[in-house]
Formats: C-alpha cells, sequence, structure tokens
C-alpha cells in the first residue's frame, strides 16, 4: 500500500518534469539535426548530433555581437536595479514617513502597468535624450521597468529583518547610510539572488522594447538575432534552433546558480513581507 | 562643512531618491505624456490637433478593437484561473519531502526561463499541421487526428494559445505558492489533526487562508501577465488567421507602426483601464475576505 503510493507520487512528479523538459528536448532535437533531416520520421527520437549547426548559427546571426550586447545591458540593468531598489526599499521599511508610504503606494500600482502603455512618449523621451541604440538608455530604462517589483520584495524582507541588525552598527560610529551599506546589504542575498533571477531574465528576454530601443544592426540582442532568423530564413529549423539553444543556455545557468536561494527570497519577500 | 556633515548624517532620508528619479523618468512622465497623446491626432509625423475623447469614441466603433478585447479577455479568463489552480497544485505536490525535489522545482520552473518568444517557435514547430512533432507522434501511435490544423482555425488556435501560456508559467506561479505554504507554521497542522481534521478540511480552513498573500501575488500578476499578452501570440499566430486572435497589444503596436499614434496610445488607455479595474476590485474582495477571518 505505502509503496504503490510512493511509486504514484514518483510517477506523477516524474510526468511533471518530463512536460516541462519538451521544449528543451525538442530545441535540443532540432539544433543537432543535420539540415537535410528535420522531421521526426519514424519517430525516431535521436537526432544526429551534428554540432556544426551551432558554429554555422552562431556566425551568420552575428550571435556573439548579440550576445554581448545581451550581457552588458543584462548585467547593467540588474546591477543598477539591486542598488537602487535595495536602498529605496531599505528607506521604505525603517524610515517610515508620509513621502516613503506615498512612494511604496505608487509603485505598487505602476506594478500593474504594462510596459508596452508609454512606448509611444518613451520613444519621443528617448529621442531626445540620444537614447535610441544606446547601451546606456536601455540599461535605465530596464532597470526602471524593474524597480517596482525589486522593491516591493527588498521592502517586505527588510521589514521582517531585525532592527538590531544596523543599531548596533550605529553605536559602532556608523551613519543609518553606511550601516545599509556595510552590514544590512549582507543579509539581503536571498532577496537579491530572487531580483536577479526575475529581473535579469525579464531583460535577457525582453523583445517588446528592444525592438524598439535598439534598431542597429550592431545593437541586437539575443532575442532580436533569434527573431530574426525566424523571420528571414524561414524553412532552416537546424540553424534557428541553434540560435535559441545559445541564447538560452546563458540564462538557464545563471538560473540553476542562483535559484538555490529564489524560493527563500520570494517567501521572505513578497509572502512574508 | 557642517552642513555636509548634516547631510552625511541623513543620507538614509534620501535613499529612496535613485529609484524616484530612475522610475519617474521612464515611467511616470512618458505616462502622463501618453494620458496626453490620447486625446490628440498624433500620427508621429505632422503636428498633433487635440481631439478630445474622440479616440476613445472611436475605439467603440473599431470592430477589430473590438474582436481584439474578446480575445484578450478570453486569454485572461482561460489562463488566469488555469495557472493558479494548477500552479496550487503543483506547489501542494512539491511541498512534501521526497528525494530529488529541489531539482523537480527548478525543473518545473525552467520554461519560465525562456522567452514566450522562443517558446512560442517551439510550439510552432511541434504543432504545425502536417509535419510537425505532434503530428508524427499522432500518426506513429496510429491516432489519426495529427493532421488537424490547430492554429489555423481561430477558435482552437485561441485555446492552444491559453494552454501553453498556462504550461509555460505554472512554474512562476508555484513557486510563488510553494513560497506561502513554507511559511505556514507547522504547528497549525498539527493542532488540526488533533481536532480531528482531515487532509481536505486543513487544505481548506488552514493552507488556503494562510497563503492568501501568495494567492494576491499570484492573482494580480496573472490577470496583468494574461491581458498584457504579446510575444506568444506574435511567435504562433501573429495575430492570425485574419484578426481573430489578436490581443490589444498586438493591436496597439500595428496602430503604432501604421503611424495611429494617436489612436494607439488611446487604445493604451483602454487596455490600462481593463488591467487596473479587475486589479481592485479583487484586491477590494480579498483585503475585506482577510479582514474577516
Amino acid at each position: 500500500m505505502k509503496n504503490t503510493r510512493t511509486l504514484g507520487k514518483y510517477a506523477l512528479v516524474a510526468g511533471m518534469s518530463l512536460l516541462s523538459l519538451i521544449p528543451f528536448y525538442i530545441l535540443l532535437y532540432l539544433a543537432l539535426n543535420k539540415p537535410s533531416r528535420t522531421l521526426f520520421n519514424g519517430l525516431s527520437l535521436l537526432p544526429d548530433f551534428n554540432f556544426s549547426n551551432f558554429s554555422e548559427a552562431w556566425e551568420s546571426s552575428r550571435m556573439g555581437l548579440a550576445t554581448l550586447n545581451s550581457l552588458i545591458i543584462t548585467i547593467g540593468g540588474a546591477v543598477l536595479i539591486i542598488l537602487a531598489a535595495s536602498s529605496a526599499g531599505y528607506a521604505i521599511a525603517r524610515y517610515s514617513n508620509k513621502f516613503h508610504q506615498s512612494v511604496f503606494n505608487l509603485l505598487l500600482i505602476c506594478m500593474m502597468i504594462p510596459a508596452i502603455i508609454i512606448t509611444v512618449p518613451l520613444y519621443t523621451l528617448m529621442k531626445s535624450i540620444g537614447g535610441i541604440n544606446t547601451h546606456w538608455a536601455m540599461i535605465l530604462l530596464m532597470a526602471s521597468n524593474g524597480i517596482p517589483f525589486s522593491v516591493f520584495l527588498y521592502t517586505g524582507f527588510i521589514k521582517v529583518l531585525p532592527k538590531e541588525i544596523e543599531e548596533s552598527a550605529i553605536i559602532d560610529g556608523c551613519t543609518p547610510f553606511t550601516a545599509f551599506w556595510r552590514v544590512t546589504f549582507h543579509f539581503l542575498r536571498p532577496v537579491t539572488a530572487a531580483v536577479v533571477i526575475l529581473q535579469g531574465l525579464a531583460i535577457w528576454n525582453n523583445y517588446g522594447q528592444a525592438v524598439f530601443f535598439l534598431q542597429g544592426q550592431d545593437m541586437r540582442t539575443i532575442p532580436l538575432a533569434v527573431s530574426m532568423f525566424f523571420q528571414q530564413y524561414g524553412a532552416q529549423w537546424n540553424l534557428m534552433a541553434a540560435a535559441a539553444v545559445i541564447g538560452l543556455a546563458p540564462a538557464v545557468v545563471a538560473f540553476l546558480v542562483f535559484q538555490k536561494y529564489f524560493v527563500k527570497g520570494i517567501t521572505a519577500g513578497a509572502v512574508k513581507g | 562643512m557642517n552642513l555636509l556633515r548634516k547631510l552625511w548624517n541623513n543620507l538614509h532620508l534620501f535613499m529612496a531618491l535613485p529609484a524616484i528619479l530612475l522610475f519617474g523618468l521612464f515611467f511616470i512622465y512618458p505616462l502622463a505624456q501618453g494620458i496626453g497623446i490620447s486625446l490628440t491626432d498624433s500620427n508621429g509625423m505632422s503636428a498633433p490637433r487635440f481631439v478630445g475623447l474622440q479616440n476613445f469614441i472611436d475605439f467603440f466603433h473599431d470592430a477589430r478593437a473590438k474582436k481584439d478585447v474578446y480575445n484578450t479577455l478570453f486569454f485572461a479568463v482561460g489562463s488566469a484561473p488555469l495557472l493558479n489552480i494548477f500552479g496550487f497544485l503543483y506547489a501542494l505536490i512539491l511541498d512534501r519531502p521526497f528525494k530529488g525535489k529541489g531539482f523537480v522545482r527548478a525543473v518545473v520552473y525552467l520554461p519560465a526561463v525562456i522567452s514566450p518568444l522562443i517558446m512560442g517557435y517551439v510550439w510552432y514547430f511541434i504543432l504545425q499541421p502536417d509535419r510537425g512533432f505532434l503530428y508524427h507522434l499522432l500518426e506513429s501511435l496510429h491516432l489519426g487526428t495529427g493532421g488537424s490544423d490547430w492554429l489555423g482555425n481561430a477558435h482552437s488556435a485561441l485555446i492552444v494559445l491559453v494552454f501553453i501560456n498556462v504550461w509555460q508559467f505554472v512554474g512562476m506561479t508555484m513557486i510563488i505558492y510553494l513560497a506561502g505554504l513554507q511559511s505556514i507554521p507547522k504547528e497549525l497542522y498539527e493542532a488540526g489533526e488533533i481536532d480531528g481534521a482531515g487532509y481536505i478540511k486543513s487544505l481548506w480552513y488552514i493552507t488556503i487562508p494562510m497563503v492568501v498573500q501568495s494567492i494576491k501575488i499570484n492573482v494580480v500578476t496573472n490577470i496583468i501577465g494574461s491581458l498584457s499578452v504579446f510575444e506568444v501570440i506574435m511567435a504562433l499566430t501573429d495575430g492570425g488567421p485574419g484578426y481573430s486572435t489578436e490581443s490589444l497589444s498586438i493591436y496597439i503596436l500595428r496602430m503604432l507602426y501604421g503611424s495611429f499614434t494617436g489612436y494607439s496610445t488611446a487604445v493604451a488607455m483602454v487596455l490600462f483601464a481593463m488591467i487596473i479595474i479587475p486589479v481592485f476590485i479583487f484586491m477590494r474582495y480579498i483585503n475585506k475576505k482577510e479582514f474577516e477571518m
């Protein structure tokens, strides 16, 4: 009786995992096939292990440049979010006054507004500050997109953190500002991991805004490079899939590295706070 | 010198400023401007004229816009409840102790790591009529429905889109519920057991009330995400056949590319209202509920 239940449980869990892995299998399958064989004839589930697709895709769509652009924008944006959102979260959680309260409420409301709504005026703004096709403007924009939810997470987390953490540092001669950066900030690791995963992925995968503000050939990010593939070379599924896998790999690796802290960060930041 | 010292000591009061400046410049300011643009006949080239609420009146007479509102609502009403039900069930299953728990959680979350655009392309390959993966699978199992053109038919295409969205983001919803489940003190269940509550009863009277915060976050993010759906539709059907699977966000972009800047921004404002109203109603409802408990 107990054995059948355990078996059932593992079967269920295995089913859930397999369901989630389907696209990864399909992508890898396609990416490893020879150009002549892209279909599942006779349901042979093993690909040709033709690794040359990767180098071909890498060269023909300038994936190297796209990866570099994506890395610059994602790392820049994430760092900016962490700095700005953690310090704002600290101020809001620890020094509660009318101003901080209304800032927090405003951010909460703005969390509900999808970015597409402001595309037109944003384009005018980006043009007037000379930010079209630049890394710095895209970094600032991506950071501002991520700020509301990140501030929400940091505020929630800092609220349940004991005040004594800073108090002893202040007695030792820190100002509240330095106490935060020298002491409290190190306790924020779980939320920071959650912010890195959520916002880093959002920036890495951003397509809707990159299409508008990074139109230059040399500024393409990975989603743009991959989507070009899908639009231009209609039938070469193997190359498209290889490009997609290249673009996916850094995101998956980063997720697996940070995911250990992820649930912890969400628990403390969003659910308890 | 004294002033600098004083500023340094009170720097913590200004720590929210960088975030506010950034967000103000790249979000609040364009949003305020957008409200203004939606009241003009701006086309991005010649000087805009103030037309009052004309764009909004046009919207209500726009048959394509009506269809898009319907599609967007269909997608959201399909996605949000399914995501929450399956996300919660997934969380309940993966909250129990077993070997490899962390691994399975990561795997279930993994689809959310891929951009919806690329995910859409993968599903497009799976679902292609007469040569996709599903077709070959069904054929070789001698189930003869593989040739159906699921994406070519307006009704089934919408259902397929809902399914893909739920499937991709169930892990995301699950993580938030999992976080909620983990913050429930175990003593509550022990107390429930002593009072004779079975699994279903303790689920209803302990678990669900204790994960209200997770429900809030999930429902709100699912409403926002599904009402502003964009990439997965672009990749799979591009809004077609005709406009039959077009969502409001895609319509906003199309109007923008067509230089109907003022009208496009007005449609964006309508979408904003469509999101904010259900969210507020839900928040009021659940906060009242929470208060009762």
